[in-house]
């Protein structure tokens, strides 16, 4: 027991000294999220075929929102330097603070999003109807 | 009984892996610094831990079901050096079904999903192992090895050597390996296939050490030189949370299982990840499909627009 014991605590020293290396190295970067072009790829990998009609980038091009010719809007986000997306549905929820929007997918893990965006208005509206039509 | 070593081979390969890593975390300085993310690092060597601390807590109840179904074995087939050769190549047969078993069931899915769900291809992901394989009956997929008369033991070593090969194929630093060696074995290129999320892709490649087993049965691609891979699920976790990597999916399975109708209960237990009984969910054939078939248009469009030169190229899967 004891010898398993050291095992884990050499492992879990190496473990974080291999974490802080990757990080002291400079490893990971930021994922592309800047315009339409970059939107559209990121759509096509959280949802294959999914074509973006409308799209708004966030100024830090952190996250962004595009829509579907079906009314779909989809919600990318940087995650580490990769990125993340999910289509929104009857949880999703948007909120106004500060000039900034901030979005809820409804999934507590992938977290609440902030987007600044020119015309952040729209957006907010389509995304709180997704939840009162289906409240309707 | 026959006389065995008393070793675990991924034990002695600890420092391996270790070393390994650091060689490609300079690698990856020099030529890909995106192919590591610090934090997702993290998490894949935690998960690592994870899984030799639940080997241990868990790991008992099938070393007890081996042992006694071996008294039961048809055959003693000792420990010759044929023994030990033949026990590696059925134990990774064996391996090719159990983890094909992993991804067209969502019980099995739940625990093996961890392995899929970084976002990286790199040696830290090698160790991303499950924490809760303990809790599926992929132990059932060994029994006839017991039974056939290897000796539990033999066939621990031959699954740690197993799980040691696999370590380096888990990478990107490495391009293609001699065409004959491409043939038979897995490699860094098929295995880069199996992680990648790409329609085309999808649910191939599950091969452990020798590739010929997705030729056999059906399930081989190579990898497209011409196509980005995107590594990860269809549904990316957008998270670093350790228990929610290890829990994910078995919080979403038991949840759809609760309220599913009576009659599609079982369905969401033992059918393909993403299997829903009203069809409003994807799974990876049916985005197959739908990749397919815009494939099919796009070409019949590409044959009149090939004669106009500002043609868009071809989609990327």
């Amino acid at each position: 027991m004891e010898i398993q014991i050291l095992q884990f605590a050499g492992s879990l020293a190496a473990i974080l000294i291999l974490a802080a290396l990757a990080w002291a190295l400079g490893l990971g970067g930021k994922a592309n999220l800047s315009d339409a072009d970059s939107v559209q790829r990121a759509a096509n990998e959280t949802l294959d075929g999914f074509r973006v009609v409308e799209s708004a980038v966030d100024a830090q091009a952190s996250a962004a929102l595009a829509k579907d010719h079906a009314g779909r809007i989809m919600l990318v986000k940087r995650h580490g330097n990769r990125l993340a997306g999910r289509i929104l549905g009857n949880k999703a929820h948007a909120a106004m603070e500060g000039g900034k929007m901030y979005v809820d997918c409804g999934e507590p893990y992938f977290g609440v999003v902030e987007l600044d965006l020119i015309e952040p208005g729209p957006w907010a509206d389509a995304i709180n109807k997704l939840s009162f039509d289906s409240d309707a | 009984m026959p006389d065995l070593p008393e070793f675990s081979p991924t034990d002695y390969a600890v420092p391996l892996f270790v070393a390994a890593v650091l060689a490609e975390l300079v690698w990856a300085r020099l030529r890909a610094p995106r192919a590591y993310e610090p934090k997702d690092t993290l998490v894949s060597l935690s998960l690592g831990l994870g899984s030799t601390v639940s080997g241990i807590l868990f790991g008992g109840f099938a070393v007890y079901v081996f042992f006694a179904a071996y008294e039961y074995r048809f055959f003693d087939i000792g420990s010759a050096w044929w023994a030990w050769a033949l026990c590696f190549v059925l134990k990774d047969f064996k391996y090719y079904w159990v983890h094909r078993a992993g991804h067209r069931i969502r019980w099995m899915w739940a625990a093996h999903v961890n392995h899929h769900s970084s976002q990286h291809y790199n040696l830290s992901t090698a160790l991303r192992q499950s924490w809760t394989s303990p809790f599926t009956f992929g132990l059932l997929f060994a029994l006839p090895l017991v039974l056939l008369g290897f000796h539990p033991a033999m066939i621990a070593i031959c699954s740690g050597l197993n799980l040691i090969y696999q370590f380096w194929i888990h990478t990107e630093a490495i391009d293609k390996m001699p065409k004959w060696f491409e043939a038979v074995m897995n490699t860094p290129s098929h295995h880069r296939v199996h992680h990648a999320t790409n329609p085309r892709y999808l649910d191939r490649n599950y091969a452990g050490v020798f590739i010929i087993w997705d030729k056999m049965f059906g399930t081989f691609e190579p990898e497209h030189d011409e196509e980005k891979i995107r590594y990860g699920i269809i549904k990316q976790l957008g998270s670093f949370n350790l228990l929610w990597s290890v829990f994910h999916e078995w919080v979403g399975m038991i949840g759809d299982i609760w309220r599913a109708p009576w009659k599609h209960k079982l369905s969401y237990l033992l059918r393909e990840p993403g299997w829903s009984h009203d069809g409003s969910r994807d799974t990876s054939d049916s985005i197959r499909s739908r990749w397919l078939a815009r494939q099919i248009e796009s070409g019949a469009q590409n044959q009149v627009a090939d004669r106009n030169p500002i043609a868009d190229p071809r989609e990327a899967a």
